[in-house]
């Protein structure tokens, strides 16, 4: 029986009745426990503790075993990885007891008593002989019999004589004790990662707002970092599905797709774009689960071998940017320069989204040949404005005194003709202006000339 | 030490980051130059400080703003060129004309101002980016900043295009400049600077070549209607 900090408060203990809980706590939620979920959570910690060492076996009474003796260098330590298990587990939305020993029947027993860690041997057995009997599941049986001849804690069962111990206890409690203290060597059937990643998590409640699903999808992320490490495989494309309730009509579940350029398998950029497309969601119905399905994947790259890092990031760096700016701002609001070879301003300033890859010569066979004497303006205006005419002159702000020649551009006449003469204009706070005169103008009575902004020089 | 040691000496001889009043100050950072060397010899560091808010009031969009950066620009056009947020949409030949390869230009648009700071900060915080240039109307100083903070994290090259209006707030910005137009070039106020205060503004030609380029030509005098508007001496 478990029970959280508020039930504990309120002066509900285990061993109770359930009528003896809600009446000290009328409004207690009661729940069975759970066999086959206990054991889905074990294998989903599991799997997500493979990115940390590829030797991890599941071990009695809810306790997970993880052979890091090759581990330490990679991840900076002892301490550092006992702190990044610690916040992958609360992420998942676990609490655990970690410890750490040179034999891992010690660290278990160290974990079940929530004892720290031991480094050493030595510290190992100082800490070891001071647990209580009872901790070894093979000793519990005798638990009145060790209580009535003063035998309490590991040292005074060591001392105890082995094949007496043996004759009556059995053969499993010795075999536990050499094994904690290192005289035997154990074996263990290390949790294997499966041939195909799918992960799954119900819900507690039934969620209407998108950026709330952020911690359900770290949970399935983290799952499949560890997969992915275990397998020596980088993803190219996830997918989120939101499973919907089944309502009056059944609804499909959503996807959110993330397609990367660069294969991951780290969960920190993974997390960064899932949240940002998560922030843009509008769901249509509340989601009560959610799935997680890796799409496309890859062999892990090797690290580069450069000796010294790129001035101002690797190539990585800068498609990650690119990535984090589409999922926010969306695909058509990150633009990148399309040359296309025309006459018509409007049409030769074509922008496309980034992701579309354009070679470096399909680029140069676009562009005007001499780039430098066209003169163009920096800003070049959504949409003509239409210019007041004063004195003759046009006007926008102030009378604007023509200061170039033309240039005449004529062309489209297969879509949208186009028939303009081009002048840079000044005003009279001297800023420039790219404006243009429409050669042909309607019909005879209204033949005066129409003048249009078309830019600004910045 | 007697006193007169200590009023004598030079206050940058006792600490990097301390001058006179009258004097330019150290940059502390990596300096880009502007290529208009008027301006660089107004500068304390000689250029532009890289990973740093550096604030441009222009009184409107198109008064010679891309021309001005166009040195500064094309010297860290190896790397990324992010336009974010520009004020009309920017003409791709026009930038190639001033020297920027089309294919480093970023153009980022945002609908909410709450998006366009974001984007900001990441450009900024990636580091990947040679310079980064965002036109706001209206930012709370809170945002800048955080900007200003970001931006020191990383050698990118970050200037806010602001309206002239804006030279009224405080900026945590060290280099505040306003430019208006001028005939042939722009006056460039120093609003703000690590160094003495100056009141006259400095004159900085720019675009004669712009507007003389096709003057060679041989062609026919033009149209009447293009002749009432010429100046004498602009028609060779």
């Amino acid at each position: 029986m478990a029970l959280s900090p508020a039930a504990h408060a309120a002066g509900v203990q285990s061993g109770m009745r359930r009528g003896g809980v809600l009446m000290l706590m009328p409004e207690a939620r009661i729940l069975e426990r759970s066999h086959a979920r206990e054991a889905e959570a074990l294998q989903a910690v599991a799997l997500a503790m493979l990115q940390y060492t590829p030797q991890v076996a599941l071990a009695e009474e809810a306790t997970l075993l993880l052979d890091i003796g090759a581990s330490l260098r990679l991840f900076g330590g002892i301490r550092r990885l006992c702190a990044l298990v610690r916040a992958n587990l609360q992420a998942l939305g676990f609490t655990a007891c970690i410890a750490c020993a040179p034999t891992a029947r010690g660290a278990w027993l160290l974990a079940r008593r929530n004892a720290g860690r031991a480094v050493r041997m030595a510290s190992l057995v100082r800490r070891l002989d001071r647990l209580p009997v009872s901790l070894l599941p093979p000793a519990r049986p005798f638990a009145a019999w060790f209580d009535g001849i003063g035998c309490r804690r590991f040292d005074e069962l060591q001392r105890l004589p082995r094949p007496g111990l043996q004759r009556r206890c059995g053969r499993a409690l010795l075999d536990m004790l050499d094994a904690a203290y290192g005289i035997e060597s154990e074996m263990f059937r290390w949790v294997q990662a499966p041939e195909h990643f799918r992960a799954r998590l119900e819900l507690f409640d039934r969620i209407e707002q998108a950026d709330l699903l952020l911690a359900g999808a770290h949970h399935l992320v983290l799952q499949m970092t560890g997969w992915l490490c275990a397998r020596q495989l980088a993803v190219e494309r996830i997918e989120l599905l939101l499973e919907h309730e089944r309502g009056r009509v059944a609804r499909p579940p959503t996807p959110i797709e993330v397609a990367l350029a660069e294969p991951t398998w780290r969960d920190e950029h993974l997390m960064r774009l899932l949240r940002e497309r998560l922030g843009k969601l509008v769901l249509e119905a509340p989601v009560i689960g959610i799935r997680l399905e890796a799409r496309k994947l890859q062999a892990m790259a090797p690290p580069t071998d450069s000796l010294f890092p790129d001035p101002g990031g690797s190539e990585e760096d800068r498609v990650r940017m690119i990535e984090l700016l589409v999922a926010r701002l969306g695909a058509d609001n990150v633009l990148q320069f399309l040359p296309y070879a025309d006459y018509r301003p409007e049409v030769a300033n074509a922008w496309v989204p980034v992701q579309h890859a354009i070679t470096p010569s399909a680029r140069a066979a676009q562009m005007p040949p001499d780039v430098g004497s066209l003169p163009r303006p920096s800003w070049l205006l959504a949409k003509p404005i239409a210019l007041l005419m004063r004195d003759h002159r046009p006007f926008y702000g102030s009378p604007l005194r023509v200061a170039s020649n033309p240039e005449r551009i004529e062309a489209g006449w297969w879509s949208q003709t186009q028939t303009r003469d081009y002048f840079i204009a000044e005003g009279r706070d001297h800023a420039l202006y790219w404006i243009y005169r429409e050669r042909i103008n309607g019909s005879g009575e209204d033949a005066t000339p129409r003048w249009f902004l078309h830019g600004l020089f910045g | 030490m007697t006193r007169s040691d200590f009023t004598s000496a030079a206050p940058e001889s006792l600490h990097p980051s301390l001058w006179r009043a009258s004097q330019l100050a150290h940059a502390n950072t990596r300096c880009v130059d502007t290529g208009h060397a008027t301006l660089s010899s107004q500068l304390p560091g000689g250029g532009w400080p890289s990973g740093t808010l550096i604030d441009l009031l222009v009184q409107q969009p198109g008064i010679g703003e891309m021309r001005l950066l166009r040195p500064a620009l094309s010297a860290c056009a190896a790397r990324r060129i992010v336009l974010l947020q520009p004020p009309h949409p920017p003409q791709a030949l026009a930038m190639a004309a001033l020297g920027l390869d089309p294919a480093q230009l970023l153009w980022l648009r945002s609908t909410r101002s709450a998006d366009a700071l974001w984007a900001a900060e990441q450009v900024l915080r990636s580091g990947s980016c040679g310079a980064l240039l965002f036109w706001a109307n209206h930012v709370r100083s809170d945002s800048l900043r955080r900007l200003h903070l970001a931006a020191q994290g990383g050698e990118t090259l970050f200037f806010m295009l602001r309206p002239l209006a804006a030279a009224q707030d405080a900026s945590p910005a060290p280099l505040r400049l306003a430019l208006r137009p001028a005939a042939g070039g722009l006056h460039v106020d120093f609003v703000k600077r690590r160094g003495p205060l100056r009141e006259a503004p400095l004159f900085l030609p720019l675009g004669s070549s712009l507007l003389q380029r096709h003057a060679p030509l041989d062609r026919p005098v033009p149209a009447p209607v293009t002749a009432r508007g010429l100046q004498p001496s602009l028609a060779h």
